[in-house]
């Protein structure tokens, strides 16, 4: 009896798209050895970025210096971020150096960009790699190079500068030529990246669409409007966003040329927690300067963020 | 089998972690120490030799040298002594030790100077003072030299300057007849002196200026340099570097040296360290103190510290100061004088003890002139960034009385923080 019924009952119908008890079971087996294989990167960002953050929270509320004693001291870290007048110096420096920097980069990326994405360009490959390089040095090495070209004793800019009747003087001593010394710099050693990125996102633009517009007597400029620039959206953004990021948390290069100077003309927040943490050894203060640059940092990403998204969806 | 060999892996990574976060195991052998100083060129050789004298001379204590460039010293003190990992003993820039003191990474030294065999009885002043904050003192000199005139005798007499000027109009009237300007576009192609405006040696040259007038940047905690005396010396010497172009403007410590070295000025201010440039350089020089101001023939000296840490034990801590006692013994402060080339830290060695080196027998003649840099204070990163904008502004031309009261307001802040 019970035999008859037996096999009625172990009858299952397939479940739609195969079996679904099999699938969950390989499911969660697969998510167990993601994780397993996830778990050495895992445990290196937890000891490196998770808890070192964690622990500056901490400390910005005490009065760290790193050894010794420390004390609670609530917010009076976050209170002197926003009274102190050396740290209103540096968000003005850093400021400047976002506007003198983020524009430039991306400008002259998405430029080379459109440029070097045409196939008729001549030795397209030789100069993509050439553009690309710089990106690949090391800052403090990038900085030192520069400084010395730019030298007014030995730099051989300006013995070619001067062979041509233009007296440069010393760049990196003028508080007006400074900052743009060293924003140009990262745009020469960063724009790199950023062109590479461009690139990708114009190679994926589909050519059928330039056809059709070509068909329809779309000029060269109609197109990049109409078709190039909507359809980099995505890319600008991720650009942007990282551009802003660098700019904010600049500090290799003005740390090697100017180390801040001439008298505070290139003194950014980092270079100025940087200060505070290292040579006044003041970690509390430090990190609660870090903190806040951290939050500036994620607000301005979510606000481009939000508004590229929006045109996005406006475009689609 | 797969996930027990991928967990093993794990937990070997993990071990192997653990074991590269915790540090040594101590045992019961002789106390060791390990020493951070930045002393690369000769003064490394003998700091070394007196060092390996010191291990060999007992069975207990056996000091670890490690050199780092000084810049590298201080970047990386503070992470080493947070993570527990820092060094016994340390060298570092005398002007750097009151911040560190003062956050409480350094064992306080009054019980070893009031200890007899300490042989810190007759070190100089100056250099003492600079290992004091609030009274306590907390390191032991190994360097303390006022800074001096190194100028080439070989450009002097082309210039038929057979003096060395005594004051500061000689100063200035010398610098004149040294610059030459040959081809009349205005950049003189020699300057008669090269006055750095900003940063490294400027740090103590301006000083030395305030003071040979009479002026001063800070007297007991208060911010001393809006004054009359400091205001006069700003105006001379910025009339003397733009109207008389004695000396190029713009230029730090770094580029002073590279100015000399290359011939392209008859004098420059320094420390020792510009004898073996001018001597790597084939210029022929002599040494002579900076001239008198208009009230006193001061020089502002540049100190070097070392320093215990918090780190050590008891033990170690005793065994720190047995080294430090042997370092500045009489036989060790003459050979430590005349290899590094700083005069002698203790006034009771006889000038002919150290002849035999000219550089040291002439610094040693002007070392009473040397005043410590801004001793105990802790800020000094702040002093003196407002320092070098007062004199950098200053030379370029601005309003000094504006930039006085500016400079006081800032150093009077960062005395109070």
């Amino acid at each position: 009896m019970s035999a008859d019924h037996v096999p009625v009952r172990r009858y299952r119908p397939p479940a739609p798209l195969g079996g679904r008890r099999r699938a969950t079971g390989s499911q969660s087996g697969r998510n167990a050895k993601a994780l397993l294989f996830l778990t050495p990167a895992l445990i290196i960002l937890g000891l490196f970025v998770v808890w070192p953050m964690i622990s500056a929270l901490r400390l910005s509320f005490t009065d760290a210096s790193g050894f010794g004693r420390e004390e609670w001291v609530g917010l009076e870290n976050y209170v002197k971020v926003f009274t102190d007048s050396d740290v209103f110096d540096a968000v003005t420096n850093t400021a400047l150096y976002t506007v003198l920097f983020t524009p430039t980069a991306v400008i002259a990326a998405l430029g080379l960009a459109l440029l070097l994405n045409s196939p008729h360009m001549p030795f397209r490959s030789f100069f993509r790699t050439a553009l690309f390089v710089p990106f690949t040095i090391s800052f403090a090495v990038a900085a030192f190079a520069w400084s010395y070209l730019i030298d007014p004793q030995v730099g051989l800019l300006n013995y070619w500068l001067r062979g041509m009747g233009v007296q440069m003087g010393n760049v990196l001593e003028d508080p007006q030529l400074a900052m743009p010394a060293v924003a140009f710099v990262a745009v020469w050693k960063l724009f790199g990246f950023y062109f590479v990125i461009f690139l990708a996102g114009l190679q994926d633009i589909p050519s059928s669409l330039y056809e059709a517009a070509r068909i329809d007597g779309a000029g060269p400029w109609a197109r990049l409007r109409r078709i190039t620039l909507p359809l980099l959206s995505n890319t600008m953004a991720f650009v942007l966003i990282f551009a802003t990021i660098a700019a904010l948390q600049t500090f290799d290069q003005i740390y090697v040329m100017t180390g801040g100077g001439p008298y505070g003309h290139t003194q950014t927040v980092v270079m100025e927690i940087y200060e505070s943490g290292f040579r006044k050894l003041d970690i509390g203060f430090a990190s609660a300067l870090s903190y806040v640059l951290l939050i500036a940092t994620l607000i301005l990403s979510l606000v481009q963020f939000v508004f590229f998204g929006r045109r996005e969806k406006d475009l689609s | 089998m797969t996930r027990t060999r991928i967990l093993t892996g794990v937990a070997a990574t993990l071990a192997l972690m653990a074991a590269g976060c915790s540090g040594g195991g101590e045992d019961d052998g002789p106390v060791e120490l390990t020493f951070w100083h930045g002393y690369s060129e000769a003064d490394g050789d003998v700091l070394e030799e007196i060092v390996a004298d010191f291990n060999a001379s007992q069975d207990d204590i056996t000091i670890n040298t490690e050199l780092k460039t000084w810049a590298s010293i201080d970047d990386t003190l503070l992470t080493a002594l947070s993570a527990g990992e820092g060094p016994g003993l340390v060298a570092m820039p005398a002007e750097r030790l009151p911040v560190y003191a003062s956050k409480g990474a350094f064992a306080s030294l009054d019980d070893f100077y009031a200890d007899e065999s300490s042989n810190t009885a007759n070190l100089v002043p100056g250099a003492v003072a600079m290992e004091e904050v609030e009274g306590e003192k907390f390191g032991v000199p190994s360097g303390f030299v006022p800074l001096a005139v190194y100028y080439n005798t070989a450009l002097f007499d082309a210039a038929g300057v057979t003096e060395f000027p005594q004051t500061w109009d000689e100063w200035v009237s010398a610098s004149k007849q040294l610059t030459v300007d040959e081809d009349g576009d205005g950049t003189p192609e020699q300057y008669g002196v090269v006055l750095p405006d900003h940063a490294t040696v400027a740090n103590g040259l301006w000083p030395s200026l305030f003071y040979g007038n009479g002026g001063d940047i800070v007297d007991g905690g208060t911010a001393v340099i809006d004054s009359p005396e400091n205001a006069e010396t700003l105006e001379f010497w910025s009339s003397a570097i733009n109207a008389d172009q004695i000396s190029p403007t713009g230029i730090d410590g770094i580029g002073a040296d590279e100015l000399f070295s290359g011939g392209k000025a008859a004098m420059t201010v320094g420390g020792p360290w510009m004898a073996s440039i001018a001597a790597e350089n084939e210029i022929d020089y002599a040494i002579a103190p900076l001239p008198a101001g208009p009230a006193a023939q001061a020089a502002s000296a540049i100190g070097i510290s070392m320093a215990v840490t918090v780190d050590t034990s008891d033990a170690e801590q005793a065994a720190a100061e047995e080294f430090l006692a042997y370092f500045l013994n009489e036989e060790n402060s003459v050979k430590w004088s005349l290899g590094s080339g700083w005069p002698p830290l203790r006034t009771d060695i006889p000038a002919d003890a150290v002849a035999e080196n000219p550089t040291v027998a002439a610094l040693t003649e002007i070392s009473a002139t040397g005043r410590p840099l801004l001793p105990g204070v802790v800020n000094s990163v702040d002093v003196l960034t407002a320092i070098d904008e007062l004199t950098q502004r200053a030379v370029a031309g601005e309003d000094v009385a504006t930039l006085l009261a500016e400079a006081q307001a800032e150093i009077q802040t960062a005395l109070d923080d």
